[in-house]
């Protein structure tokens, strides 16, 4: 796994700069909760060098809304309404109750304190 | 414009096999616009899997999230941990779970077809797919003990060994299955009835594929040639095996057909070579260290693309778990590929996607 690190700021920019349909698939979003920061993921893998799985990642605060990705991999909105509400973080033009009814616990995966 | 109605079909539904939602907007009876609901059976097992349970009891964890494809995940689960133990499995126990994957895809196959043939109306060719699958489910249980969840890959290796009379057994009924999968590729094929429902029903382009991100059958019929088995030759030698590429080109449920009943004849092939060529090894590696670091496995399921994430901090339990199911990756082309289609052929097209419910909402 090749780990990307990017930033909020950057994220759009830089999956723009490398996501082309004819050649990368989209995988899944995903986030690990590390206290203080969550650790936010976005998976992809090659179509022409099919082993590799390449991984953009930015670490947040849990309060920070982050971009959606949606206008560059059309179908990643499934993965960013998945994680608004298992990780209970904000992602732009995402609401809650994809996964979870709106009035479940927030963020099931999130470290209990 | 005409009158617009909204049509649900779902959750519970004499045409869906699984909790699954969809609302279609209609006009004349033509479906303009789709929304998908996907999420009625979660079951928190990510983090169950990272609370509850030690990383070699997970493998038997995952194998819950699915009954069909449950050698998919503990496979996959048990591959990523590998990873994370930085250990490398005995070639015997690889070829046997090669073994179990391709019986496991032939069931699921089968169990497809036979939904799609139901959901076109066609009440005795489900009935016929459903009893040649019979005897995949045997033999599931002959080599893994139970007919479905089978936690045959465990962490290091596999559980069981095949025995000389199983691999007999699977050899001679293999053979008496060929001419069945022919007769049945015949009327999939070329019966004019089943054609007229399954052709240009629920179609995507190759292009919409990819931008789609779309795996599976569901890619491999619109020609994207996207198979894991075609990928990760580092984990499973699945090309030497005789791993076989299948695309369609229309995209359509016939195309879904096609590719799934041309597979079963890879997942022959594969089996036959497998049991020939089954190298002498130990069953499992054995290992006393602890998950550490990050690592992702991609395996290809009966329905696609598998993933798994998994985040050790050299501990029993695990930092992190993520698993996305096929389903999961292909929910959005779902929703878009019934546009322009009659409300009526709707349940076969639903079928036709295979989708798995209790792996996408886990």
């Amino acid at each position: 796994m090749k780990k990307i690190e990017t930033t909020i700021e950057n994220l759009k920019k830089d999956i723009a700069a490398f996501y082309k349909p004819e050649l990368q698939h989209f995988m899944v979003m995903n986030a690990v909760d590390l206290g203080e920061k969550i650790e936010v993921q976005w998976f992809f893998s090659n179509y022409a060098h099919p082993c590799e799985t390449i991984c953009f990642y930015t670490l947040v605060s849990p309060e920070t809304e982050i971009p959606s990705i949606r206008d560059i991999v059309v179908s990643a909105w499934v993965a960013e309404a998945e994680l608004v509400d298992l990780m209970n973080i904000k992602v732009e033009n995402t609401q809650k109750g994809f996964v979870l009814e709106p009035d479940f616990e927030s963020g099931p995966l999130r470290k209990k304190k | 414009m005409a009158k617009q109605y909204e049509i649900p079909i779902g959750a519970q539904h004499i045409s869906l096999l699984e909790p699954l939602h969809f609302k279609f907007t209609t006009e004349n009876e033509k479906i303009v616009k789709t929304d998908a609901n996907v999420y009625y059976v979660h079951r928190g097992i990510e983090q169950a899997c990272c609370s509850k349970f030690k990383f070699r009891q997970v493998s038997f964890v995952v194998g819950r999230v699915c009954g069909l494809c449950s050698i998919s995940h503990t496979t996959a689960y048990s591959q990523v941990a590998e990873k994370l133990l930085k250990i490398e499995i005995p070639l015997r126990a690889k070829y046997l779970r090669m073994l179990v994957i391709e019986l496991d895809r032939i069931h699921s196959h089968l169990l497809c077809l036979s939904h799609v043939a139901e959901n076109s109306g066609f009440e005795a060719l489900f009935m016929k797919t459903m009893q040649y699958r019979e005897f995949s489910m045997e033999l599931l249980e002959a080599v893994c003990g139970n007919r479905i969840q089978y936690d045959f890959s465990i962490v290091g290796g596999v559980a069981r060994d095949l025995k000389p009379q199983v691999a007999q057994s699977i050899m001679e009924r293999l053979k008496k299955f060929i001419p069945q999968l022919d007769e049945l590729m015949d009327i999939y094929k070329n019966n004019w009835t089943l054609s007229l429902k399954n052709k240009g029903a629920g179609a995507i382009t190759k292009e919409d594929a990819m931008r789609l991100n779309v795996v599976g059958p569901f890619a491999r019929a619109a020609g994207l040639a996207v198979d894991v088995r075609n990928e990760t030759e580092d984990l499973l030698p699945w090309k030497e095996v005789g791993f076989e590429m299948i695309t369609e080109t229309s995209g359509d449920v016939y195309a879904r057909n096609m590719v799934r009943l041309r597979e079963l004849y890879v997942s022959i092939r594969i089996i036959e070579n497998i049991i020939n060529g089954l190298p002498e090894s130990a069953l499992i590696t054995e290992t006393k260290a602890f998950p550490d670091g990050e690592a992702t496995v991609r395996l290809e399921a009966p329905r696609g693309e598998l993933f798994y994430y998994a985040k050790g901090n050299k501990t029993q339990i695990l930092e992190r778990l993520k698993i996305k199911a096929p389903t999961f990756s292909n929910v959005a082309a779902m929703a878009e590929a019934f546009t322009g289609n009659e409300y009526g052929s709707a349940p076969a097209i639903i079928a036709s996607y295979d989708p798995c419910l209790s792996c996408t909402a886990r």
